[in-house]
């Protein structure tokens, strides 16, 4: 008889075993979202930003051998990856001129950086809904902590807290945005 | 030390941020500075870090789509049947993945083609942001000018002169506040040396170094204080293309600006 043990089963210890390889669609259903509205932010186009997420996803796959998650989490990990891919697909973008009709073109996204907004985008990305809703609402739609209130419902103690938080998480996910050449 | 629960400096930071502080929650915010002078730290590093935001313009909320999942989905399926599956559509094929090097998780990454990174190594993103956008500031309460007046080496020259202090006059400002301010010119750019009384407290203002086509250089932001500030600010344009330096309000009002020699 064979018997294998499992997280939560009794024999399971994690001082003892690696931590689960790379299980690509469970991967997929926890940070596909937060992958996709990277991807859908920084390209501000939906078709070619679910191509970057496809593409990541096929890169991890094919690397899953090369993971080893007592390294890195798998989403961090992951965005690691689509990073690059959206920074090709926005490099490659950007060199091919098309032309479209109007009601096609994806929008403009205006920046002095354009890579620097990308990598706000990612920060942003990985944060939690609430605490990047809240910093979305306060420093880039231009509500009062008030008038969000009012909307959200939540005291404005509560989302000073919070917007103080996000930023803090946002400044951390930005120092460990890929310096890889 | 302060004695706040950390929950209620965030929320005095947080607020002064946005520009958002009642008058009770400036002084408030004033004592804590005081206190403790890792607030005014944070405060420069976070003001710098929003004041890039607005470049995000919105975000849109998505989920994946079904056809997504599914082609997602296909992966492993078709990796079972062909070893080399298709990539997307959009983009180019995939190479073999490499092997991981060393311990960093960004060194598992498949290969692909060459990439530029977001930013050279060891630095990130922050830190660029705040090269170009931080202000080092510390209440001296009476006294104050010690950052300003402190001795920074022999280096001594006409203005332009790498790592001289070169005195600069602030023109402007109203007859209650007083401002003391230098240059030092850098080879990655222009630092400006603030020594501020009578600002109102707990009011945010911006320095701006003005270059000689007239573009603005955003140095960083400072909150006005009941005592002395030092404030070092950083400007990414070199001296010889500055013409001016001038400190606003976050609304845009002109408090005072010093006009500086061409060199």
């Amino acid at each position: 008889m064979t018997i294998v043990a499992t997280p939560g089963a009794a024999g399971w210890s994690p001082m003892s075993e690696r931590p689960p390889a790379f299980d690509l669609r469970a991967a997929f259903d926890e940070h596909g979202p937060s992958l996709l509205g990277f991807a859908v932010n920084a390209l501000r186009d939906r078709p070619l930003a679910e191509d970057c997420v496809q593409e990541a996803f096929l890169r991890a796959w094919r690397a899953r051998e090369s993971f080893d998650g007592e390294r890195g989490s798998v989403r961090t990990w992951l965005f690691a990856i689509i990073r690059r891919v959206v920074l090709d697909a926005y490099r490659a973008r950007a060199r091919t001129p098309q032309l479209v009709p109007q009601h096609d073109a994806p929008e403009p996204v205006t920046s002095t950086d354009p890579l620097e907004r990308i990598g706000i985008v990612d920060g942003l990305a990985q944060l939690s809904a609430p605490h990047r809703d809240a910093v979305v609402a306060i420093h880039v739609s231009g509500l009062s902590y008030q008038e969000y209130s009012q909307l959200t419902g939540v005291p404005v103690a509560t989302l000073r807290t919070r917007v103080f938080y996000a930023l803090r998480a946002l400044r951390t996910a930005l120092d460990e945005v890929d310096p890889t050449p | 030390m302060n004695d706040l629960e950390p929950d209620r400096r965030a929320e005095l930071i947080a607020a002064a941020l946005s520009g958002e502080l009642t008058p009770e929650e400036g002084a408030e915010l004033d004592a804590l500075r005081v206190a403790d002078p890792s607030v005014d730290a944070e405060f420069a590093e976070l003001s710098a870090l929003v004041g890039g935001l607005p470049a995000v313009e919105r975000w849109d909320d998505v989920a994946p789509s079904a056809a997504l999942a599914a082609r997602i989905a296909a992966i492993d399926a078709d990796d079972a049947d062909a070893p080399a599956p298709a990539a997307a559509p959009g983009l180019a094929a995939v190479p073999e993945p490499a092997p991981a090097p060393d311990d960093r998780a960004d060194a598992q990454l498949p290969s692909a083609a060459p990439v530029t990174p977001i930013r050279s190594s060891r630095r990130g993103l922050r830190p660029l942001l705040l090269l170009v956008g931080a202000a080092a500031c510390v209440a001296v309460g009476l006294g104050g000018g010690a950052l300003l007046t402190a001795p920074r080496g022999a280096v001594e020259g006409p203005p332009g002169t790498l790592g001289a202090i070169e005195e600069v006059d602030f023109a402007g400002a109203p007859a209650s506040v007083d401002i003391d301010g230098a240059l030092v010119a850098h080879t990655w750019g222009t630092e400006t040396v603030l020594t501020v009384e009578g600002l109102a407290r707990g009011a945010a203002f911006t320095v701006v170094v003005v270059g000689e086509d007239g573009a603005e250089y955003e140095s960083g932001t400072f909150l006005g204080s009941a005592v002395p500030i030092d404030c070092r600010l950083n400007a990414a344009v070199l001296r010889e293309d500055v013409a001016a330096v001038a400190i606003r309000s976050l609304e845009g009002g002109q408090i005072a600006v010093a006009e500086v020699p061409s060199v």
